[in-house]
């Protein structure tokens, strides 16, 4: 067969995706970005190259602290999953019998499966001031009164972490069981204890799979609008929340395209960042 | 750094399988040991009891005198290389090979100049900077062999450590694993399936069959008298001659032998392919050539006994004028390379 | 104590996992108005309230009709681009591979935002259409990839066997490529309609009159706790897990020796 006829043939299979995500993808992100740069005037579009909507960012006190919110709570999310999840991912990998693994790790990550709207509708339940946790304290007789847990960013945090931990057993996990066993057995042969080779053999070398799963975590964390809306309540609005009060009160497209556009450039800086040890191909 | 390896009724079993079987062995400090097997015969896992990988459910491992059968690999004076070389990727060859010295909390300036060194014996000196990922398969082998020898340990344990290799290297690797063991004088328990390395380079063999040591000794012993029919037939070609014993007479197609301290019944001669030929002291008779094939040094004829028409038999001759197919030739064996098993052994 | 420390961890941590999946379900059997201890109960009244509600239903349906017809798309998409890619040599094709899996690093609002911003200008109207189209978008660039991975070199030889032994490219594709790419596409498959049944955000932007389950449930959300919407939730969380199910025992079981 003649490369000129293979050369024919590739194109015809890909063009479908590509078009697709060119026309569904691409352009409305472009238009998003040109619409980051377009003005309201009363209730009317002004297209132009403006950037009244970035400068309006640092200028409103509450779209600033809107954007260090999300920070905040994507940052303790990603620290407390990766730390929460790692022993667990361990303890799967290591301390249950192989034949019970993968069942263990289907039970682990199954509430993985629930949707967004379900799982933090469940947290409230938990969290609610008549929920599971007060009723539990007050008839230990650990608390008289029932403590505030929903409508607080802890709400939000929990209900993130819960998601993320999952997620974050899943990669560990998967890095974990393709390290060969000979590497701790040689680390202990040459006299490492334990937690030396934790700290000098398998840490380093699962590095790559943290990495690329607290950047999983990171992208989706930031960008949901679900978990923070239902569990944080109004208290404080994270950027994704910001955007749609945008969309809705206001039809403020400019500047929700370009909260949008930030929200972008920090996961971009983050991936640049973090692109040493990311591999995203391995997922 | 040495030590005598001395293991006393040795039982293992994962489960319900018996992977170890009475394993009794004593090798003398500075020996080279090689156990030898097909898979699964327990060699490996012999090794991992060995190295302090698996706790045996019976028996004890005594190592330079002291009982070391519950001890931690990590405070055992054995060091293992093993089979994948398990070199930390995220590691020089330097920190590869001081590993085991910082662990022992040794100072930086010292397990260097000491990691140099063993990186020198291997002669991988020049590349102390590079990555393991940097370097061909025979040279990572190199340096998971500094690295295990960089602890001083009496005893160095290698899984298969040249399978990976391709046959050119893997025999200038058998000749280089037998110096370096020469000029350090620590014992060497190597595992390997292959008879070839394990005569190259041992002083002793140890023959292992489902979990059980078939034969052990010097590789000229087990090659030319080995105790088991097993181990006469996985140290190499050999010719099977059914028999039949009664009073330590065996009774062949071609005639009586002397088979003392074989029980009465059926029987199997062993006779190795080149102690066959045109000249020895036993008479086997005539014999058709079928096939030959050169091999450089010999030709291998495989040839049809005229006293027994069923039996076919493996010679290798010598490779000038060999005789060609359908020729007739007079076969001797010699008395001394011929060994007698009770069939069923 | 240390031996046990990872079983206590393992407990925790697997109380953590539960405890909301737990309280969902089992206060979705409450007998009385409030899914809060105390417990009272069985009860499956509010089962029968939902499968009663012609609104409920319907989303539900929506959902299913959106989450198959999307994963449908997105896998046949996906399947051409990781043939095309894969077998045959194409200029940039790690810039096509890069542009294929992008949507995965966006998050979904911003995917549905742009795409709301498009629609308007363009007048065509939010629907389940839209929200489909939305749904194709973030599922195609898994099911490539998936596609993608498992279409290794021993593929390729079979392939080439066939088309030695005189096969065109059709036959190779559809006799060969796909039956061995199977347990593949069931993945990217099962694993795009569970995505696309319970996502909320691109549905909620891109659809007006019909909605999906997800967004339903939304606007239940805000009349606060109520023991229906644990019935709901529910229900969800049971399709959800059984999708995985269905592809852990009779696809990935398979796959192992």
């Amino acid at each position: 067969m003649s490369t000129g006829h293979q050369r024919l043939k590739g194109p015809g299979f890909v063009t479908p995706a590509l078009i697709w995500t060119f026309a569904f993808f691409v352009v409305p992100f472009l238009v998003m970005g040109t619409m980051s740069l377009a003005t309201l005037e009363g209730r009317t579009l002004v297209w132009g190259l403006s950037l009244a909507n970035y400068a309006e960012l640092t200028e409103k006190a509450y779209l600033w602290r809107a954007i260090m919110v999300s920070l905040e709570i994507t940052l303790t999310v990603t620290v407390v999953s990766v730390i929460l999840a790692y022993p667990l991912a361990w303890i799967i990998a290591y301390r249950i019998p192989p034949r019970w693994q993968r069942l263990a790790l289907l039970l682990a990550i199954l509430p993985f499966w629930t949707s967004y709207v379900v799982r933090s509708y469940a947290w409230l339940l938990v969290l609610a001031r008549e929920g599971v946790v007060n009723q539990t304290l007050i008839s230990m007789g650990l608390i008289s009164e029932p403590i505030t847990l929903a409508n607080t960013r802890f709400a939000t945090v929990t209900g993130f972490v819960h998601f993320f931990v999952m997620l974050l057993t899943l990669t560990i996990y998967a890095n974990l069981v393709q390290l060969s066993p000979n590497y701790r057995r040689a680390a202990m042969d040459l006299g490492a204890s334990a937690f030396q080779t934790f700290r000098h053999v398998v840490l380093p070398l699962t590095l790559p799979g943290i990495v690329t799963g607290a950047f999983l975590t990171f992208v989706l964390c930031i960008g949901d609008y679900v978990t923070p809306q239902i569990l944080g309540g109004n208290t404080e609005l994270t950027v994704p929340q910001v955007i749609m009060v945008q969309l809705g009160r206001r039809a403020d497209f400019p500047l929700a395209s370009a909260l949008a556009i930030v929200l972008m450039a920090i996961v971009t800086l983050v991936y640049i960042l973090s692109a040493r040890w990311l591999r995203l191909d391995r997922l | 750094m040495t030590a005598p390896v001395t293991l006393t009724s040795l039982n293992h079993w994962f489960g319900d399988y018996h992977a170890l079987r009475d394993i009794t062995l004593d090798t003398d400090a500075g020996e080279y040991v090689t156990l030898l097997g097909p898979s699964g015969c327990g060699k490996t896992t012999l090794l991992s009891v060995l190295g302090g990988f698996i706790e045996p459910t019976d028996g004890t491992v005594r190592i330079g005198g002291r009982d070391m059968t519950r001890v931690p690999p990590a405070r055992r004076p054995t060091t293992t290389m093993f089979q994948d070389y398990a070199l930390f990727p995220h590691m020089s060859l330097r920190d590869n090979t001081a590993f085991g010295l910082r662990m022992a909390g040794v100072a930086l300036a010292e397990r260097h100049a000491r990691a140099h060194e063993m990186l020198e014996l291997v002669g991988l000196s020049h590349a102390a900077a590079s990555r393991p990922h940097e370097l061909s398969g025979g040279q990572r082998q190199r340096v998971a062999l500094a690295r295990a020898l960089a602890v001083r340990p009496d005893v160095l344990l290698l899984d298969e450590p040249l399978g990976a290799l391709d046959l050119k290297l893997r025999r200038s690797m058998q000749d280089e694993l037998k110096s370096i063991q020469r000029s350090i004088g620590t014992t060497f328990v190597h595992v390997t399936h292959d008879q070839e390395e394990a005569m190259a380079i041992a002083d002793r063999i140890v023959v292992m069959n489902a979990g059980r040591i078939e034969d052990a000794g010097t590789p000229a012993r087990i090659y030319r008298q080995p105790s088991t029919l097993f181990a006469a037939d996985f140290m190499g070609d050999m010719n099977h001659i059914p028999a039949q014993v009664s009073d330590g007479i065996a009774t062949t197609a071609f005639g009586k032998l002397r088979a003392p301290n074989v029980p009465d019944g059926a029987a199997v001669l062993c006779i190795r392919p080149e102690a066959l030929g045109i000249s020895g002291d036993l008479d086997i008779g005539a014999a058709t050539v079928t096939d030959t094939s050169f091999f450089g040094t010999y030709v291998r004829a495989h040839l049809r006994l005229e006293t027994a028409p069923d039996l076919k038999v493996t010679a290798h001759l010598p490779p000038e004028n060999p005789p060609g197919p359908g020729a007739q030739v007079q076969m001797f064996a010699t008395t001394g390379a011929v060994s007698i098993f009770a069939k069923g052994d | 104590m240390t031996r046990l420390l990872p079983w206590l961890y393992l407990a925790a941590a697997f109380l953590f996992i539960y405890l909301p999946v737990a309280a969902l379900v089992l206060f979705s059997f409450q007998d009385g108005g409030l899914p809060v201890p105390p417990f009272e109960g069985p009860s499956l009244r509010w089962y029968a309230d939902i499968l009663s509600d012609d609104d409920v239903m319907a989303a539900l349906t929506n959902s299913l009709m959106v989450a198959v017809a999307s994963a449908a798309v997105a896998c046949v998409l996906g399947f051409l681009a990781a043939y095309g890619l894969a077998r045959h040599v194409l200029p940039g094709s790690a810039l096509i591979r890069g542009l294929l899996i992008a949507p995965l690093t966006v998050s979904y609002l911003i995917v549905g935002l742009g795409l709301l911003i498009v629609i308007q200008r363009t007048g065509l109207g939010l629907s389940l259409f839209t929200a489909g189209i939305g749904h194709v978008v973030i599922n195609l660039p898994l099911c490539f990839a998936i596609i993608y991975a498992s279409m290794g070199a021993q593929q390729q030889n079979a392939e080439r066997a066939a088309r030695d032994l005189g096969a065109d490219e059709f036959r190779v594709i559809t006799l060969v490529t796909l039956p061995m790419l199977a347990p593949a596409l069931a993945a990217a498959f099962f694993l795009s309609v569970t995505l696309s049944w319970d996502e909320f955000i691109i549905s909620f932007l891109l659809t007006r009159f019909d909605v999906t389950l997800p967004v339903e449930i939304w606007s239940m959300l805000r009349s606060g706790l109520s023991p229906r919407l644990n019935a709901i939730g529910s229900l969800v969380f049971l399709i959800s897990v059984t999708a995985v199910l269905v592809l852990e025992i009779f696809v990935f079981r398979k796959r192992r020796p």
